[in-house]
């Protein structure tokens, strides 16, 4: 039976590791990550997990170790933040490359300089393009479900998936979160069957490719990524099955006849739920369109979800300097709308709170907004 | 919604008293939010840490709590910097004697030091105190039984539990408004 505990997100995200047979664990500390290292690191020391623990000097080497760990057989984890994680891009097109499912867990947090370790996503959303699946959870018990969603998810497609959460705003934000006793057991201890390094067999990784081999390979791996849309909801379904909890690539909370949406992923998803609660008390017909899967694209659930939609707000909590928030382009760039207003919003951890949601919505109703803008609350 | 900050220094124990205090409202059937504020952490340098709990709603809100509706201050010198509702509720630890400001909060006080010291907690510089807060923030708020308190600094503290739970109960025993 499955109990309720009140956990943060770090420490819901080692339990699940805990109970994912997972078989290395390779990584490095950098806040706000530590603490589910520390916990997994714990939880071997105690002999509750039979996980082989690498430690490396670098996150650069964290993911080497994984890619390594990985073609051998191995079911990985690894987990990082930030700087960590940028120090990681050379190798995670390396990892999804190599068709490697490993898992890893990032603490969303702001990019130095200034040095800062709280909450943005900027540090994930710029590796939107190394080929890993992103799932971006809301809450702790998002990060604790989404670890499994994405062991399942990754091997079926063999693609590497990456689950996002906010720093401090999930990592360490203790709430209750369910956490399974051994109903999870048929599900997750299910590892697909792959090619894997065999040293009667050698094999080659990464070797060099000419023009008319690399592109093949390439809209291959891209065919793999987004066949994890399905993959993500088969195996999404199965847990449901489990759980009672069904999570899609998009979830949608509000009125189904809404005239705005707000589009958002991550904790300040969590928040908007009271936006959106605010703005239907106010008579005005909202809906929160939250993303929980980044990459690949869910392009047909936002044409659903946005479809008759008259304002689309979007909320990024990341910045691409020179353009604006990410999601909002790719919301707008992807589905070819003009009635998308983005904020870049949270940055560095800053709050946004209900009040500054309505404040947005209202002044792009009124059309005191009109063009992408900002939510900065000092003067 | 109610909102609790729990206001210290750097090692006198508020992030965990702040994870009790979460569990505690959690085993009352309360929704609850636990959410540490971090920066840079040093041994003495403030340190706060706040609670949101609602009975029969989700708690929703992910950013931080600006004024809380209730504090537990564990140290006068940092009364300055601390903000509450109108008519809220302040618990401060307090040796000596202490006058009530012209204030609408209601104030609750308690010599937490003393009876962490009679029971060996911490030491003079630094007695642990945070047991004792809590059981005395028990009969302030009236949200919690004491029983349910002791549960949890069993669980969460082990072995010393029972001089904490003893420091609790003196402290619920003792606490009083201004």
């Amino acid at each position: 039976m499955s109990k309720k505990i009140v956990i943060g997100g770090n420490d819901a995200v080692a339990y699940a590791v805990k109970q994912s047979y997972v078989d290395v664990v390779s990584a490095y500390p950098i806040t706000p990550q530590t603490s589910i290292i520390e916990k997994i690191a714990y939880f071997i020391s105690k002999g509750e997990m039979e996980t082989r623990f690498i430690k490396v000097e670098s996150e650069h080497s964290a993911m080497a170790a994984a890619m390594g760990a990985s073609i051998a057989g191995s079911r990985v984890f690894t987990a990082t933040s930030s700087q960590g994680l940028l120090l990681m891009h050379e190798v995670l097109h390396w990892a999804s490359g190599a068709r490697l499912p490993i898992v890893m867990a990032n603490a969303n947090r702001s990019v130095a300089p200034p040095w800062s370790i709280w909450a943005e996503q900027t540090d994930s959303l710029a590796q939107r393009d190394t080929g890993w699946i992103q799932l971006y959870a809301a809450n702790s018990q998002e990060a604790y479900d989404f670890l499994f969603l994405a062991f399942r998810t990754a091997e079926r497609v063999r693609i590497p998936a990456m689950v996002c959460m906010d720093g401090f705003l999930v990592t360490h934000t203790k709430e209750p979160v369910e956490i399974f006793e051994d109903e999870i057991e048929d599900f997750i201890k299910i590892k697909e069957q792959r090619e894997v390094l065999d040293i009667d067999n050698p094999k080659a990784y990464g070797a060099l490719a000419f023009p008319k081999d690399y592109m093949p390979i390439k809209l291959e791996q891209n065919r793999a990524v987004f066949s994890a849309l399905e993959a993500f909801n088969e195996m999404s379904d199965k847990f449901s099955d489990i759980t009672g909890r069904k999570y899609n690539e998009v979830d949608v909370y509000g009125e189904d006849d809404a005239k705005v949406a707000i589009v958002t992923m991550g904790s300040i998803a969590e928040t908007a739920h009271m936006a959106v609660d605010v703005l239907n008390d106010m008579s005005i017909k909202s809906k929160l369109v939250k993303i929980n899967m980044f990459r690949p694209f869910p392009k047909k659930a936002l044409e659903k979800a946005l479809k008759n939609v008259e304002h689309i707000v979007v909320l990024d909590r990341n910045i691409s300097h020179g353009k604006g928030g990410i999601i909002k382009d790719e919301v707008a760039g992807s589905l070819g709308l003009n009635n998308v207003i983005g904020y870049v919003c949270g940055l560095g951890g800053y709050d946004v709170t209900e009040q500054d949601m309505v404040k947005a919505v209202t002044d792009v109703i009124d059309g005191k907004v009109k063009e992408d803008s900002y939510m900065w609350g000092e003067e | 919604m109610k909102e609790i900050g729990l206001h210290g220094r750097g090692g006198q124990g508020i992030v965990l008293s702040g994870e009790m205090l979460a569990n505690v409202y959690f085993y009352e059937g309360y929704d609850v939010q636990f959410m540490p504020s971090y920066g840079a952490e040093r041994r003495g340098s403030p340190s706060n840490a706040y609670v949101r709990v609602e009975k029969g709603k989700k708690i929703y809100n992910r950013y931080t709590v600006d004024v809380p509706d209730m504090v537990v201050v564990f140290n006068t010198s940092l009364l300055e910097n601390i903000k509450v509702k109108e008519n809220g509720v302040v618990l401060l630890n307090v040796s000596g004697s202490i006058q009530k400001a012209k204030t609408d909060a209601r104030i609750f006080v308690v010599d937490a030091n003393t009876i962490a010291l009679s029971l060996n907690l911490g030491t003079p510089a630094m007695p642990i105190i945070n047991t004792a807060l809590l059981g005395a923030f028990c009969k302030v708020a009236g949200d919690y039984s004491f029983d349910n308190l002791a549960n949890v600094i069993s669980e969460k503290i082990g072995k010393n539990a029972d001089v904490n739970i003893e420091a609790a109960k003196l402290a619920f025993d003792r606490v009083r408004e201004l």
